[in-house]
């Protein structure tokens, strides 16, 4: 049994077969109290499945699991400490919203008077004070998450599992509830576990994230890190728009390794990666640390440079994408800024040069 | 394909087939209500009006005893098979099999009525004589009786009859219920039985009281497997069936069938009705909300 008493949320060897489909693999994952962390990845890779799990909704296949260090392996969703917002809009329709937000308090045969009280002061929270006689179906989508969000907080619970709560509104509204959870969580002050496939909804309210895809945890930690230096190829090619070189690794030290691509060779600081000669490898650059150099520029120690022929210019308002295509037929992005001055026109099937500081490379040894 | 509603007479012919079809489906019920009020009865060339055979069901201690036998076994089947079929419409919304879970609750449907009640009556006398040589290898006689024709082997018939109408019934009704919101209601700390009658059941209860009505309707028209069952000539269409075959059906026996159907067609067009009346509320707030707001 766990003894760290700061983690709010453990794991360990936890999986769920149905029947031969195995939904997730053996994973051991750590949540520490206090934490928003998301597990974000493809749709049908195994988040929601482990949110599932630690909420008590389905039974594991193997595995242990530890909500501030006692085992709820066997428990019933009611029997643990947490509770849940979920995707499609769970309120009660036969029930106000008062009564939706304080059903769980009259469960616990709290007086009415402290019901009243305390519900009150949630709807309050989230921004919905005169709305307790409305019906569900008199609510907007994201006033019906702010009730949900209420009726769970209400419990004072110690973590908050979100099954991919804003998937169902549209972008805009995704975008002012997003700030809103991360606001409602750092005032709270418990842990959120919260499921998502979007990256830009898990980038701006995680604290942690977990990567999760066809049932395997692919990579742990911070969104800062996870985005700028991530060490899974997996994980480079679902968060930010990264470009991907595949190759085969041809030298190595402590500090560089160099990959050979067919066509071009690039080195990469391997940051103390163990890698071996004639080993599969894979380097990613971020799109907007690439740029397009002068031709006479050349490959050096600080700088990358690989040629191509550029496709297409994509403006997208805040920033302009050039589609270049390699050698070997792939195409990367190239993105900057828009409305830069030193931009100028280049025609499709222009022949350019790709390049890069050689620090802005990523090696991916799996 | 042509809309069929640019032509006015297209609709009006649609609506007057569908008139013709429930008049065609309730002219024999009206039938029996008006010759139930006709003081010289059935086939009578003069007519009438007179409420005396309304009185002299109450002194027809046949009729109510009939009457009283069935209510009796409709209570007890509704109580009995409305949750066996509620328990099986929760089964079959969580199970991998769906298709074998629905054949066999549906299987019954497939027997003819008289085959069924044969069978059944079978099963019941071959159980009686094992338990009875049971007993008297044991020297005891408390199995004697047990498994005689009676109340129980009938009911016993009815539940077979009625489960699967009742299955199907509420899973229609539970069709419209999300399974998150038990889920919902689980997390925010319900056990299973709080989540269901809190919340689930507010949701489905218009199900419910459509299978318990359906069981009703199903036992007071049931015949052939009560009588191979039950023995005797004492549930009400037992009594009614009796009455046609040897001495032609009474007039009070007409006067209770015109009662059950205004209860019947009461409870129903009341329920409609209800319905009606809160939809055209619902829609009428909806409106008043779509409707922009004033400067």
């Amino acid at each position: 049994m766990s003894q760290k008493t700061n983690i709010a949320v453990e794991v360990k060897g936890l999986a769920k077969n149905y029947g031969a489909v195995r939904a997730l693999n053996a994973i051991d994952l750590q949540i520490g109290a206090g934490e928003y962390f998301v597990l974000l990845g493809p749709s049908g890779g195994g988040k929601t499945t482990l949110l599932r799990l630690i909420g008590g909704f389905i039974r594991p296949t193997a595995g242990e699991i530890y909500l501030h260090g006692n085992e709820v392996s066997d428990l019933p969703p009611n029997g643990r400490p947490t509770s849940m917002v979920f995707q499609s809009f769970a309120l009660f329709p036969h029930m106000n919203v008062a009564t939706n937000v304080g059903y769980g308090l009259r469960l616990q045969s709290m007086p009415k008077a402290e019901i009243s009280e305390r519900v009150d002061a949630m709807l309050e929270m989230v921004g919905l004070t005169g709305y307790g006689m409305r019906m569900p179906h008199e609510l907007s989508g994201g006033q019906q998450q702010r009730v949900q969000l209420a009726r769970s907080l209400v419990l004072e619970v110690k973590i908050l599992l979100l099954d991919e709560p804003l998937a169902a509104l549209d972008a805009k509204l995704r975008k002012d509830m997003c700030i809103e959870l991360k606001r409602i969580q750092e005032k709270v002050g418990i842990t959120f576990v919260h499921v998502t496939h979007n990256q830009e909804e898990a980038m701006t309210v995680a604290d942690d994230l977990a990567i999760i895809s066809a049932g395997d945890l692919v990579e742990v930690g911070k969104a800062r890190d996870l985005y700028e230096n991530p060490v899974r190829r997996f994980t480079a090619d679902f968060i930010g728009e990264n470009n991907i070189f595949d190759g085969q690794i041809t030298d190595t030290d402590d500090t560089t390794t160099t990959v050979d691509l067919g066509y071009a060779r690039i080195s990469v600081n391997n940051h103390g990666q163990k890698a071996s000669v004639g080993e599969k490898a894979a380097v990613s650059v971020r799109s907007e640390l690439l740029q397009l150099v002068d031709a006479d520029t050349a490959t050096s120690d600080g700088l990358q440079i690989m040629p191509g022929e550029h496709r297409e210019t994509v403006y997208l308002g805040l920033t302009t994408s050039e589609l270049v295509r390699l050698p070997d037929g792939n195409e990367i992005m190239v993105r900057r800024l828009s409305g830069g001055t030193d931009a100028r026109k280049i025609d499709a099937g222009e022949a350019v040069q790709v390049g890069w500081r050689t620090e802005d490379g990523r090696l991916h040894l799996s | 394909m042509q809309d069929d509603y640019s032509s006015i007479w297209g609709y009006r012919l649609k609506w007057l087939y569908t008139l013709l079809i429930v008049v065609t489906l309730m002219a024999p019920v009206f039938y029996v209500m008006y010759i139930s009020f006709n003081e010289n009865g059935f086939g009578a060339r003069h007519y009438e009006f007179t409420f005396d055979w309304y009185v002299v069901i109450f002194s027809d201690l046949l009729l109510l005893e009939s009457f009283a036998n069935t209510l009796v076994l409709a209570a007890i089947t509704v109580v009995t098979v409305v949750p066996m079929g509620l328990i099986a419409a929760k089964h079959y919304k969580i199970t991998r099999y769906p298709v074998a879970v629905v054949s066999l609750m549906l299987s019954p449907l497939f027997v003819p009525a008289d085959i069924l009640g044969s069978a059944l009556l079978v099963f019941f006398k071959n159980l009686n004589k094992a338990f009875t040589a049971l007993g008297e290898t044991l020297g005891v006689s408390w199995f004697d009786t047990w498994f005689d024709l009676g109340y129980f082997s009938a009911i016993v018939g009815l539940i077979i009859y009625t489960l699967p109408y009742v299955f199907v019934v509420i899973l229609i009704t539970m069709a419209r219920y999300k399974e998150q919101q038990t889920e919902a209601a689980r997390s925010c700390g319900a056990t299973a039985w709080q989540a269901f009658w809190h919340i689930e059941f507010p949701q489905i209860r218009a199900g419910i009281f459509s299978a318990c009505s359906f069981t009703v309707i199903l036992t007071f028209n049931e015949y052939t497997r009560t009588s191979l069952l039950k023995g005797g000539y004492d549930t009400f269409t037992g009594v009614l069936v009796s009455q046609m075959l040897n001495e032609g059906m009474s007039e009070q026996s007409y006067a209770m069938s015109s009662m059950v159907s205004y209860i019947a067609i009461g409870v129903i067009g009341s329920i409609i009705l209800l319905t009606l009346v809160r939809a055209e509320q619902l829609e009428r707030v909806a409106r008043a909300k779509a409707e922009p707001v004033g400067a």
